[in-house]
């Protein structure tokens, strides 16, 4: 009970605390990304929702090592919709690594098929 | 077996292999057939800067080489923070997209076909792309980045900065078997003046409009102009270029261009809002009044924004009025 209760509170805090930053940026120009917007207008929802997506991606690229300030500018530089689409799949996403050590997996797995069938 | 029977045996084999080989390399097998329109047969952007990469580093060695030849001064180095993935060991497309919009410069995902590659580097923009160089692919895949910078149709020959090597030639068909693994993805990087030849209206101000967020008012500006330029008439780039002059204070300008778009596009509602918005600010409240009770849709999607925006200049004009009887 209390522990749903926290979450809750911390769900509210974080919607808050980034909900203030947006609301102050315009006050009565709509911006050129509403009238780009596939869909139309952006539905209150799917405000709330890029908010949710923008913390989540920011969490996500920490927990797997970028330091949060960083991650921070990172993900302000995305749309909306790159950012959604990276809270999906930034697990299984490609990540362009060319490193050398494909080779070295290749002779090892060999070595090894080798030591263990044929070596008797 | 007679000899028909064993020509005609022969036929379906040849036509089954063929078949194969177009399956395998289906844009290269096009491309022997058909090359494209308008298209140089032989090109090389040898003033592509090149960038030898550390271990994992493509991606940042990538994204410094387009950014460099589009004129920004950069290196590697401030690119890793910015695109790498620790974990990952590598850098995600997304963020290869996004990364070159905090310097001013537009990134452009191209559509997935060897002929809009062919044509970016024709136009002299470098193209990045994303190869799966494993030998074990698909089974096991190492993902790499490199920068295409030309080609040569007669030896069947691609160009690429790649890796540690300055000038890797790669046969159209082998490149198209590493390209083909990345669902053929691949991105050009621009100064916002300067539209790709691939380029479609929608796609590159959204591109424009996804770097004004981060990209500067300057950098933003000499997008929306050239895109106005290009497609004259189109709505977001109009919106975006008044709300940029309306921000910097120039209200007459926004309220031309707003005016322009109103001619062009009269049921939007946020052209009518914007424009309200504009007059308002300029002093002009009661034109403004006119134009906002305009829009009579309660059901518009920017119902909220329409209402502060009445509101506002309806407490503007009572200002107005309080201070005129004083």
């Amino acid at each position: 009970m209390t522990s749903t209760i926290k979450k809750m509170t911390c769900r509210i805090l974080v919607i808050s605390m980034l909900g203030l930053g947006f609301q102050t940026a315009r006050a009565g120009m709509i911006g050129a990304d509403q009238a780009a917007a596939v869909q139309g207008a952006q539905s209150d929802r799917a405000a709330v929702m890029s908010v949710l997506n923008r913390s989540e991606t920011t969490a996500q690229l920490q927990a797997l090592g970028v330091d949060p300030q960083s991650a921070r500018e990172r993900v302000a530089s995305m749309t909306d919709q790159e950012v959604h689409t990276l809270a999906q799949d930034i697990q299984t996403a490609p990540a362009g690594a060319m490193s050398g050590w494909g080779w070295a997996a290749v002779v090892i797995v060999v070595a090894a098929i080798w030591y263990f069938a044929y070596r008797k | 077996m007679t000899a028909r029977a064993a020509t005609r045996l022969l036929a379906c084999a040849l036509a089954a292999f063929v078949a194969g080989c177009a399956q395998l390399v289906p844009q290269t097998v096009a491309l022997r057939s058909e090359w494209p329109q308008g298209v140089p047969q032989t090109v090389e952007l040898k003033s592509v800067p090149f960038f030898p990469q550390d271990d994992y580093q493509c991606g940042p060695a990538a994204l410094a080489t387009v950014l460099a030849y589009s004129g920004v001064d950069i290196t590697p180095d401030p690119l890793v923070k910015q695109v790498f993935v620790p974990a990952r060991k590598g850098s995600l497309q997304l963020e290869m997209l996004a990364a070159p919009r905090t310097y001013g410069r537009v990134s452009y995902e191209l559509a997935p076909k060897y002929d809009d590659l062919l044509r970016e580097v024709a136009a002299g923009n470098p193209v990045v792309v994303l190869q799966d160089v494993s030998l074990m692919s698909p089974f096991i895949a190492e993902w790499h980045y490199a920068v295409v910078n030309g080609f040569d149709y007669p030896s069947g020959t691609i160009y690429l900065r790649s890796g540690k090597t300055e000038r890797q030639e790669m046969p159209f068909s082998y490149f198209e078997r590493e390209w083909m693994a990345g669902k053929y993805w691949a991105m050009v990087v621009t100064p916002p003046g300067r539209i790709p030849a691939t380029a479609s209206e929608d796609r590159w101000v959204n591109a424009v409009i996804a770097m004004s967020r981060v990209g500067g008012a300057d950098a933003a500006l000499k997008g929306y102009e050239a895109a106005l330029k290009r497609w004259p008439g189109d709505l977001p780039a109009m919106i975006g270029l008044a709300n940029l002059h309306n921000d910097h204070g120039e209200h007459a300008r926004a309220i031309s261009i707003l005016r322009d778009a109103q001619a062009k596009h009269p049921q939007s509602a946020i052209v009518t809002n914007n424009l309200a918005q504009a007059l308002s600010d300029a002093g002009r409240n009661s034109e403004a009044l006119a134009q906002i009770d305009k829009i009579s849709d309660p059901q518009s999607p920017f119902a909220t924004e329409i209402k502060s925006t009445r509101a506002l200049i309806l407490q503007r004009l009572a200002q107005q009025k309080a201070g005129n009887r004083r």
